[in-house]
């Protein structure tokens, strides 16, 4: 559905220090989503991921790099086929309270765009009733409980699903949900995870679902794939439990351990563990491993060569590859 | 609990009694009872999380604990008994003043707000020493180094610059090095670490950890995920509505959870082993004035357990076993 080659930005900032300064944001990324795939992509923040989300719905441009929707090349059309191209690309933001307009209800802004594509299937108001009640319904809402509420009367969960409602007004083949359930409660987020599975298995959506929890992509992901994202480049890729259950990477390790692990239930993993030391964006050093210093397992040369991305299936950028046991295992009951 | 007997340099752990607080907001659409009739003892020495969805009164609490709720809320009873100090409530406001920084130290939600954007971090750690009649500013300073070197980061580079140059995990760092830098006993930090992405979280809760190690604090820990006071808290309280649902020693409480609430928020976290199909989502929403008008449980329309009984009045909260304690009719039922 979705297909990107060496993906590129670099944004050109100017810093009160450093007069002029490039940031490479995105460092040639590669992947495909077929329809109802998924890809997950984690990573701490300022990793880029964001950026690769906001190129694909269209609101930025790449520096470099191929992306072709429905296997076409966006860059190989004329501008009002792209603009067609990007409307299949939907993105959902980390905050829902900022996505909905506070003074319209949640008919009101579904309305708009529906009216929209009333017009071009040339269909009345009918069909925009009954489109309005049924993308509610498959988001999980209760139409005639929610169509007249305001955002301010829904709940962060619920708020989320709106969004997600009114973007599948457009009839999207990819939706990019970007931190999509960072801002709701925990207890409530689980059914948002739910529902974004639902959606790649009922309507064969494509889902690019970026995260920097590890635990969530699992939810939406399964038979998807799990790509990690450290500083633009992907570190390591595969299938999403394959990664999750016997990551390789001392990155994707370090991910897995931040995951609290639950007193009582489970007991942390022998090899857990956690860098104290934040990520340094600022640094300049392009060759070798951009994660040398904060590997507890990097060498002399970690610093000199830097690690490309092999393996088949599963693969890992790293020198000193290998399955470490970093995941809570849960405890056997006595 | 895991307190050495290194702790040397510092005194005896501070512990902090609450009895039948109440804190209410005037609003337009009427009284919110945010804090109701609580009764929570936070031991000394030990990390209590506080864990709630939002709006359960969890912030409002922590304010209270300090005495300094801010309007439209207004406490209306109670007491805040802090261990070698008295009632916050009933001490002078100087006295108060001198609490809050030098005996406990708070990180507040928004911690990324609450530092002066005009000024040098290095220029508000002598401000606070001057608020709090430091003699020896220049050994307050090394002191903020050292812990700031502590916290992993490049002390030198922080002290010298302004909020606005700094990761949000670096000024949660921050926030939690003003809590400590005038030797505070007790430290309070909500929602500290819910605006980071999980390694920047889990690097902020590690060192929390090794700092309630070496010194003996009291640390309460506020948050709406009940994984990261799984991992680190000794006792977790469970807030519901403005009320106490459910507290008890961690392992305890999340082998064997008593209230159908603490049950739904334990089997609602997505987890990273085990059968992704077993987690469920909590069903219904939060308490709102309506929730709060009716006489019976405020669990009571999201609850899957509930009988007929559970309508009558508010369930008690009382202890049911050492150390752990619970509101809620059907678990007075089964014994
Ligand atoms: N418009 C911009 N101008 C300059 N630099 C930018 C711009 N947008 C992003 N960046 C930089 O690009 C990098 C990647 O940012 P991006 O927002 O994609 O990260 P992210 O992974 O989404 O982070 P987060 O988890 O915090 O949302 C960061 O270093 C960021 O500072
Ligand atoms: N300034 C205020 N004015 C009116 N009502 C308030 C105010 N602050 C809090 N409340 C109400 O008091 C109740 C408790 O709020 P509080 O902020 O203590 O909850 P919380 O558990 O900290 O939530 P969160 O997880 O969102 O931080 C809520 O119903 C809230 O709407
Ligand atoms: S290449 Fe070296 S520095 Fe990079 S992750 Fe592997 S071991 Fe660590
Ligand atoms: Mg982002
Ligand atoms: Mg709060």
């Amino acid at each position: 559905m979705i297909e990107v080659e060496n993906l590129t930005k670099v944004y050109s900032s100017k810093s009160g220090i450093f007069e002029r300064q490039s940031v490479r944001a995105v460092r040639g990324i590669s992947f495909h989503i077929p329809a109802g795939g998924a890809v997950s992509f984690i990573g701490e923040s300022g990793c880029g991921k964001t950026t690769v989300g906001r190129i694909l719905a269209g609101l930025e441009s790449a520096s470099e790099g191929v992306i072709r929707i429905g296997g076409q090349d966006v860059s190989r059309v004329s501008s009002k086929e792209r603009q067609a191209l990007f409307r299949t690309v939907q993105l959902i933001h980390q905050d829902p309270y900022q996505a909905l307009n506070p003074a319209r209800s949640v008919g009101q802004s579904l309305l708009d765009p529906l009216k929209v594509m009333a017009k071009t299937k040339r269909v009345g108001d009918s069909w925009i009733r009954d489109r309005a009640n049924e993308v509610l319904t498959m988001v999980g809402l209760d139409p005639n409980s929610v169509i007249h509420k305001y955002p301010h009367m829904l709940s962060g969960g619920q708020r989320q699903r709106i969004v997600i409602a009114r973007a599948l007004t457009v009839e999207p083949h990819v939706l990019v949900a970007d931190e999509a359930v960072s801002m709701i409660d925990v207890s409530l987020r689980l059914g948002v995870l739910r529902l974004l599975r639902n959606l790649r298995e009922k309507l064969n959506i494509a889902l690019l679902f970026i995260t920097h929890d590890v635990a969530a992509a699992r939810y939406v992901g399964r038979d998807g794939e799990v790509h990690v994202i450290y500083r633009g480049l992907i570190l390591e890729k595969g299938e999403t439990d394959d990664v999750i259950q016997h990551p390789q990477h001392p990155y994707t390790q370090a991910l897995l351990s931040a995951v609290p692990v639950l007193k009582g239930l489970e007991i942390p993993g022998p090899d857990r563990y956690i860098p104290l030391k934040e990520m340094e964006t600022r640094e300049d050093v392009e060759t070798g491993c951009l994660f040398v210093s904060r590997c507890p397992f990097a060498r002399d040369i970690c610093r000199e060569k830097s690690p490309l991305l092999t393996g088949e299936g599963h693969e890992m950028a790293c020198h000193f590859a290998q399955v470490r046991n970093v995941v809570a295992m849960p405890v056997v009951a006595d | 609990m895991s307190v050495e007997n290194k702790v040397e340099d510092f005194s005896t752990p501070i512990g902090v009694h609450v009895r039948n607080l109440s804190v209410v907001y005037e609003t337009n659409q009427g009284q919110i009872p945010a804090v109701n009739h609580v009764d929570l003892d936070i031991a000394a020495g030990e990390i209590t999380g506080i864990i709630g969805e939002s709006g359960s009164g969890k912030s409002t609490l922590a304010m209270a604990l300090m005495n300094s709720v801010s309007k439209p809320g207004r406490i209306t009873n109670g007491s805040v008994i802090v261990d070698g100090i008295g009632d916050m409530l009933k001490i002078s406001n100087e006295r108060q003043r001198r609490v809050r920084g030098k005996q406990i130290g708070f990180v507040f939600q928004a911690a990324q707000n609450s530092l002066n954007p005009l000024s040098r971090i290095g220029h508000q750690v002598l401000d606070l020493g001057r608020s709090h009649q430091v003699g020896d500013l220049r050994s307050l300073l090394r002191h903020a180094r050292d812990l700031l070197i502590r916290l992993g980061m490049d002390a030198d580079r922080v002290l010298m610059s302004y909020q606005h140059e700094l990761s949000g995990g670096m000024r949660q760092r921050v926030g939690i090095m003003f809590a400590l830098v005038l030797d505070a006993r007790v430290v309070i930090l909500d929602e500290s670490t819910t605006a980071l992405d999980m390694l920047s979280q889990a690097s902020v809760l590690e060192i929390v950890r090794e700092l309630h190690q070496e010194r003996g604090l009291t640390i309460v820990l506020i948050t709406h995920d009940m994984g990261v006071v799984a991992d680190l808290a000794d006792r977790i309280v469970v807030m519901y509505g403005g009320e106490l649902a459910e507290e008890g020693p961690t392992e305890d409480l999340l082998r064997q959870p008593q209230h159908p609430y603490t049950r739904g928020l334990i089997r609602a976290i997505p987890r990273i082993s085990g059968n992704p199909d077993e987690a469920i989502a909590l069903n219904g929403s939060p308490p709102d004035l309506q929730t709060f008008a009716q006489s019976g449980c405020l669990f009571y329309d999201r609850c899957p357990d509930r009988i007929a009984e559970c309508q009558a009045g508010r369930p008690i909260y009382k202890e049911i076993s050492d150390g752990k304690k619970v509101a809620c009719y059907k678990v007075d039922r089964r014994d």
